[in-house]
């Protein structure tokens, strides 16, 4: 089946190039979509079941499965309106169809793998498709961000091989170590620790750029800026989250050996220079998409802080990447509207959205409360969970640090977004056509679920997560 | 013979810091190719034909046939000669010599950690360590996108000696798919960097710099 799947993605991929008609191009999106769904439903019974020789299905691979459904449909019939709008040529809408296609298998592959040499090739092919992504609207400046995260990425994902081979010269000592996580990990304490190491810090740098972490995030920064919303939604969360995920097979195939601690420091370290980047860059950027893109980076530096605690930190880390993976996805969106009707992204040209688009506006205010961790948001849960665990942890002087640094970005978010919101600024030139109420309502659910989670914490994402971090260290 | 074969590879390394002529490149990336091939060829411990098969294709078809004439037929007619950056002439050969000894003493070092053959990991892994950092250092000096793809397939091979040094076979599912992901990117990157070439009229990454905060 899991072949079956790649084959139709491969296939449908191809043909989508080729095809110039725009109703049977996003057809074939669709009925991509479609297949990632059915594949999704035979994946839910076979959960903690190997599927072939290279690929499983274990708890976080679904929970990740899941929203990567969610967004990739939600970001298809965005780019639906975006077409009508932007009056794309059949052959650019073309070759985004299948960018999307062959980006959405590629992403399927990296949380399905269950073998770190086919986790590494699926990872490269999200670079090759994200390429194409970014590279839509043809011009100077996706040119240069398009090269740019090809090469940065190239260069990342190569490091990332280096890691792969390192775990193949620990493993030298012991005769029959093949690269499949179960195997790694049950003759991991046997294994050369300084090869380990050396392994995962390869591993977190390469795949550094798909987190958007320290130190390759400025082409994670580019690319979301200049690709359309709808992509730069995807980079935002379900990237981001494959990302997570191929350095959590690391990690978790690691982490009974003695560089656990090790580990830990790499990911606390890497989590806050990050996060002070971001923080530092949100105080400076007028640009809505940039602005969103370094929150993402903040999230994620949140999420790394989160899961060196270990305990809970696990917890709250995966819960924090479910919710920011439709809160800021749905933002990514909002912004493709906005960008309809005021014709920039630049904070200082948009204002009193609220007004101009009240739907649009309850969007932007309700996710705006949501991505600063305010009550009723579930974002709230994940950050005081890793608070609790820091603190838990002795962490006193990196909590207030973190404490510090959030506040920060809380300014640089509540000053533009509330700006855009609210402020009555000098706007013009407003294309109200741009306003649809219905992607509006798609965002608005998007963050209301979000709300749910917070406000009723709901026992199946409890249970799914609490399995999925079984198998690591308490 | 592998003696000699990584020494010339090393040579080869301290060439390309050197290069000026783009042109120049292309011979390198061959002969690299070349060497890669000889290399892999001698480790075979059993040569079975499909075995056989995908190391030709990997090394002799693709780094040393396929990637110069792709990088010809790129820069044909446009680019000769690529501007040189911060760091010029024999200063950088001085540096890539550095970086050698380095990944020589590096290599050495860690000779009590290589269990399998270690005297011959040691060799394979300074050269392997020598030309990933090589690569970089050629990525980071130069400011010219031809420079910028030679470097990537300079840390490719790298990433290919390091894959001798360990010895350690994936399937052969997974290596089509690691060779097919590399294809794939140098293709696109190829297509890309004649886009920024059309666009831009000039190599230079300087030029790439409207994308900032």
């Amino acid at each position: 089946m899991i072949y079956l799947f790649f084959c139709i993605t491969a296939l449908l991929s191809g043909v989508t190039y080729f095809v110039r008609n725009r109703t049977l191009s996003h057809l074939l999106v669709f009925i991509h979509l479609l297949a990632v769904v059915v594949l999704g439903a035979y994946l839910l019974p076979r959960i903690g079941q190997q599927l072939s020789e290279f690929f499983f299905c274990d708890r976080i691979g679904i929970i990740f499965f899941i929203i990567l459904i969610i967004v990739s449909v939600v970001s298809a019939v965005h780019y639906l309106a975006f077409v009508k709008d932007r009056d794309v040529r059949p052959n650019v809408q073309a070759l985004h169809n299948a960018g999307t296609i062959f980006f959405t298998g590629g992403m399927v592959g990296v949380l399905l793998a269950s073998h770190f040499g086919v986790l590494w090739a699926f990872m490269e092919a999200t670079t090759l498709g994200a390429s194409v992504l970014i590279y839509h609207n043809r011009t100077s400046e996706s040119l240069e961000a398009t090269w740019k995260y090809l090469f940065i990425s190239s260069i990342g994902i190569t490091l990332a091989f280096a890691g792969v081979l390192f775990l193949g010269l620990a493993g030298q000592q012991i005769q029959n170590v093949d690269f499949t996580f179960a195997t790694v990990k049950s003759l991991s304490d046997q294994l050369n620790p300084l090869w380990l190491k050396a392994c995962f810090l390869l591993i977190v740098t390469g795949f550094s750029v798909k987190m958007g972490l320290v130190p390759l995030f400025n082409v994670d920064i580019d690319a979301k800026d200049v690709s359309p919303s709808q992509v730069g939604a995807s980079l935002s969360s379900v990237l981001m989250n494959a990302g997570f995920v191929a350095i959590y097979r690391f990690y978790e195939a690691f982490s009974s050996t003695s560089i656990l601690p090790w580990m830990n420091k790499l990911l606390m370290i890497t989590g806050l220079i990050s996060l002070f980047f971001a923080a530092a860059y949100m105080l400076k950027v007028r640009n809505v998409k940039r602005l969103f893109a370094y929150s993402s980076m903040e999230h994620a530096s949140l999420v790394m802080i989160a899961f060196s605690c270990g305990g809970l930190g696990y917890f709250a880390a995966i819960l924090h990447l479910i919710m920011h993976s439709l809160v800021k996805s749905s933002l990514f969106f909002q912004v493709s509207q906005m960008h309809r009707i005021y014709n920039s992204k630049i904070d200082e040209n948009i204002g009193s959205y609220l007004r101009i688009n009240p739907l649009g506006g309850l969007v932007m205010l309700l996710g705006f409360l949501s991505i600063i961790a305010m009550p009723p948001s579930g974002m709230l849960i994940s950050e005081l969970l890793m608070f609790q665990t820091l603190i838990a942890n002795n962490y006193w002087w990196i909590a207030l640090i973190v404490l510090l640094l959030v506040l920060i970005v809380i300014y640089g978010l509540a000053v533009r977004m509330l700006g855009i919101v609210f402020l009555k600024k000098n706007t013009a030139n407003i294309n109200m056509k741009g306003a649809t109420p219905f992607e509006s309502i798609i965002q608005l659910a998007l963050i209301l679920i979000v709300f749910y989670i917070g406000l009723f914490r709901p026992e199946i994402i409890v249970d799914s997560i609490n399995q999925a971090i079984k198998s690591l260290p308490a | 013979m592998i003696n000699f074969l990584v020494i010339v590879f090393i040579i080869s390394l301290i060439y390309i810091s050197k290069v000026e002529m783009v042109k120049s490149y292309f011979g390198l990336m061959a002969l690299q190719g070349i060497l890669l091939f000889g290399l892999a060829f001698l480790e075979l411990k059993e040569v079975s034909i499909v075995q056989l098969l995908f190391i030709l294709v990997e090394t002799l078809v693709f780094k040393a046939v396929f990637v110069p004439w792709f990088l010809h037929r790129i820069t044909r007619n446009k680019v000769h000669r690529h501007n040189s950056g911060p760091i010029k002439g024999y200063y950088s050969v001085l540096i890539a010599g550095v970086i050698i000894v380095v990944s020589f003493l590096i290599g050495y070092l860690l000779h009590d950690e290589l269990k399998t053959n270690a005297d011959l990991q040691v060799k394979y892994f300074t050269a392997a360590i020598a030309s990933i950092f090589i690569g970089l250092f050629v990525a980071i000096t130069n400011r010219d996108l031809v420079t910028h793809l030679i470097s990537y397939l300079v840390i490719e091979n790298g990433i290919f000696l390091l894959s001798l040094a360990l010895g350690s076979e994936m399937p052969m599912f997974v290596n089509s798919a690691i060779l097919l992901d590399i294809f794939t990117s140098v293709l696109v990157m190829g297509v890309f960097f004649n886009k920024v070439k059309d666009y831009f009229q000039n190599m230079d990454a300087t030029q790439l710099s409207k994308l900032k905060d």
